[in-house]
C-alpha cells in the first residue's frame, strides 16, 4: 500500500508555542500517515524538540491544536500517552537501576503485568544486545545508555513513537545498529516522528522529511523530493587558501549553465564553496576547466559528492545544518 | 492485575531501591544519626538527675527528631533529581499521572522513615537501654514522629520545586534543615518564642512529653528548654501541638505539591 493511501496518525493544525518574545514553534502545520516515518530536520534550536514536547503532551501550545490517533493534545492527553512512546534526547534512565528493572519499569507505567514484563524486557535487551548485564545502569558505556534509553520507549509496543536525536553520541557501528533497529520498527507498522540534524539519517531512513528552521517548516517531501526541487544532482566543494580566491571563482562560474548555485561556508581555518551543478562528470570537468583552472594553486582541497539534505538546508537557509 | 501491579506500588519500589543503593544517602539517613546517637549517649548518657534520668533520655528525642528532619534533604534532591534529569518529563509521556508520582514518592518517604525511627529505636530503647514510660506511648511518640517526617518531605518537596538543579537543592535544604533543627531547639534548648514557628519544636515536645515526662494529651507543653531551669509551661496542650503538627504536615504537603506542579506544568 502506498503512504498516500493510509490512514492519518498525526494531524499538526497551526501550531505554536511562544516563550515570551521567543517564537518556538512558529505555526507549523501538517499530516502524518500511518506507519510513516516522518522525519523532521533541523539544526539546533529549531523548535523540533518544542514541537515533539507539545505533541507529547507535555507542553501546552500557545495557539493551534494537533490529532495524535484522532485525540486532541489539548483534551485527550490520557488517552495519547497510552498510544506514544518517547524516546529523549537526553538519556533519562535511573542510573542505579539495572537495564531490566528500567524497563521493566516503564512497563509498569503502561499497566503491563510483571511476569509479562519481565519476559518483554529480556526479550528486546536481547535485539538491542544489552540483556544479561546485572550491573547498574551508570555504569554502561554511553552507547549502551542511548540504547537503553530507546528500548525504554519501545517495552509496551507504541503506535506512534518520537525519537528526539537517537543516535547522537553514538560511534558508527551503534549508530548502525539504531538505525536498523528502527527499520525493523518501520516494518511493524508503527508510525515514527524522528527528530535530527543528522542529515544522513533522515536521508537513510525517512519515508518524508520536514526541514524546519526558526519555528517554521521551510520544506517537505520526500529526501529525493526536495533534493531535486531545492538542489542538483552534484556538488563540488572546494576549499582555497585564500577568501579572495573564492570570490574569484564565484565570478568565473557564475554564468555557467549547468551551474544551479553556489554557496561559501566561512570556518575559522578555511573557506570552502559549494557548487551545486546538473550533469555528471562533463560538466565537473567544464567547471574545472572554466571556473578554477587558474586557482587550482590556490585550492587546498576538493570533494565531489551527491546532493544531500545538507545542500537542501543550505540552500533554503544560507546557513549549514550544524553552524 | 496484582497488587504489586499497582503504579504506585512500582513507583515506591522503585524509589525505594533507588535508595538503598546511593551509599550518600544511607550514610545522611541511617548513619549520621546513629553516629550522633552514640555520640551524644558517651556524652550525655552518664550522669543522672535524682528521678534516675539522663541527660540523653530527654536528648534523645530531639535526636530522633533531627533523624526524621533529613526527609527534607532527601525529598528536596530526590524531586530535584527527577526534574533535572529530564525523567519527570519522560514520565509524564507515560500513562503515570503526577497524583501515582507524588503518593508512590510519599510511600517510599514514608517507608523509609519508619526504617529510620525502628532503627534508632532499636538502637536507643533496645540497645542503649533509654527509658520511656511504656510501649503504648512509645508507639504514639513513632506516630508523630512520622506526621513529622512527611511534613520534612512536604518541606523538600517544595524546595524541589525552585531549585534549578540537584546540588542547589540539596545546599538550600541542607542549610533549611540545619537552621530549623537548630532554631527549633531540638538538639540545644533555645530559649526564644521563634522555636513555636518551627515544626520540629513541636515534634520533639511532644515526643519528649509523651514518652520521657510520662504527660497526657490534656497536659500542657513546655518551652523548649525543658531541661534546664528556665522551663516553663506554654497554653497549649499535647493534643493542640499535635494538631499544629497535623497542620504543618497537611501545609507543607499540599503547598509542596501545588508549587511543584506550577513550576514543572507547562
Amino acid at each position: 500500500m502506498s503512504i498516500n493511501a493510509l490512514p492519518i496518525a498525526i494531524e499538526i493544525k497551526d501550531l505554536k508555542k511562544h516563550f515570551k518574545e521567543i517564537k518556538a514553534v512558529d505555526g507549523i502545520s501538517l499530516k502524518i500517515k500511518k506507519g510513516e516515518l516522518f522525519s523532521i530536520l533541523g539544526p539546533n534550536g529549531a523548535g523540533k524538540t518544542t514541537l515533539v514536547r507539545m505533541l507529547t503532551t507535555v507542553l501546552t501550545p500557545t495557539v493551534g491544536d494537533a490529532n495524535i490517533n484522532g485525540y486532541s493534545i489539548l483534551t485527550g492527553k490520557k488517552d495519547i500517552v497510552k498510544k506514544i512512546g518517547v524516546c529523549p534526547q537526553e538519556i533519562t534512565i535511573y542510573d542505579v537501576l539495572r537495564a531490566e528493572e528500567n524497563v521493566e519499569f516503564v512497563a509498569a507505567m503502561h499497566g503491563i503485568p510483571r511476569r509479562e514484563a519481565k519476559e518483554k524486557a529480556i526479550k528486546l535487551l536481547e535485539e538491542f544486545g544489552i540483556a544479561g548485564r546485572k550491573d547498574w545502569s551508570k555504569n554502561f558505556s554511553g552507547g549502551m545508555k542511548r540504547r537503553l534509553n530507546l528500548a525504554m520507549s519501545l517495552i509496551f509496543e507504541p503506535e506512534i513513537l518520537f525519537l528526539d536525536e537517537p543516535t547522537a553520541g553514538l560511534d558508527p557501528q551503534a549508530r548502525r545498529l539504531v538505525w536498523d533497529f528502527i527499520r525493523d520498527l518501520k516494518s511493524r507498522d508503527i508510525t515514527i516522528i524522528l527528530m535530527t540534524h543528522d542529515m544522513v539519517e533522515a536521508d537513510s531512513l525517512s519515508d518524508r522529511v520536514a526541514i524546519i528552521d526558526n519555528g517554521k517548516i521551510i520544506a517537505m517531501g520526500t529526501p529525493t523530493e526536495l533534493k531535486e526541487k531545492y538542489g542538483s544532482d552534484n556538488v563540488l566543494e572546494v576549499s582555497f587558501i585564500e577568501k579572495n580566491d573564492l570570490e574569484v571563482v564565484k565570478s568565473n562560474i557564475k554564468n555557467l549553465p549547468f551551474v544551479a548555485n553556489s554557496s561559501e561556508i566561512h570556518r575559522k581555518d578555511r573557506d570552502t564553496l559549494l557548487i551545486s551543478f546538473q550533469g555528471g562528470l562533463k560538466n565537473l570537468v567544464k567547471l574545472l576547466q572554466q571556473g578554477l583552472i587558474e586557482n587550482i594553486d590556490e585550492v587546498e582541497n576538493m570533494k565531489f559528492r551527491q546532493n544531500s539534505l545538507e545542500d537542501v538546508f543550505l540552500n533554503l537557509t544560507g546557513r549549514r545544518l550544524r553552524d | 492485575m496484582s497488587i504489586l501491579d499497582n503504579k504506585i506500588l512500582q513507583i515506591s519500589v522503585k524509589n525505594v531501591k533507588e535508595k538503598l543503593r546511593h551509599w550518600q544517602f544511607l550514610f545522611f539517613s541511617l548513619g549520621l544519626p546513629i553516629m550522633f546517637t552514640l555520640m551524644f549517649y558517651f556524652i550525655l548518657g552518664t550522669e543522672e538527675d535524682p528521678s534516675g534520668r539522663t541527660g540523653f533520655d530527654y536528648g534523645f528525642s530531639g535526636m530522633v527528631i533531627y533523624a526524621v528532619g533529613i526527609g527534607t534533604m532527601n525529598a528536596a534532591i530526590m524531586f530535584a533529581g527527577e526534574k533535572g534529569s529530564g525523567m519527570l518529563t519522560r514520565l509524564d509521556t507515560m500513562p503515570t499521572g503526577r497524583k501515582n508520582i507524588f503518593l508512590g514518592t510519599l510511600i517510599s518517604e514514608t517507608f523509609f522513615l519508619m526504617l529510620q525511627i525502628i532503627i534508632m529505636f532499636i538502637i536507643g530503647y533496645g540497645f542503649l537501654g533509654l527509658y520511656f514510660v511504656n510501649p503504648l506511648v512509645l508507639f504514639i511518640a513513632f506516630l508523630v514522629t512520622i506526621l513529622f517526617g512527611i511534613s520534612s518531605v512536604g518541606m523538600g518537596i517544595m524546595i524541589a520545586s525552585v531549585s534549578k538543579n540537584v546540588e542547589i537543592a540539596n545546599a538550600f535544604s541542607l542549610m533549611v534543615y540545619m537552621i530549623l533543627i537548630f532554631i527549633s531547639g531540638s538538639l540545644m534548648p533555645f530559649e526564644s518564642v521563634i522555636v513555636y514557628f518551627t515544626p520540629p519544636y513541636w515534634a520533639k515536645q511532644l515526643y519528649l512529653q509523651l514518652t520521657v515526662m510520662g504527660d497526657g494529651f490534656n497536659d500542657n507543653l513546655y518551652s523548649s528548654s525543658l531541661i534546664g531551669a528556665g522551663a516553663k509551661a506554654i497554653p497549649i496542650t499535647l493534643l493542640g501541638g499535635l494538631l499544629i503538627i497535623v497542620a504543618y504536615t497537611v501545609i507543607f504537603v499540599i503547598l509542596g505539591i501545588l508549587l511543584f506542579q506550577k513550576k514543572t506544568k507547562f
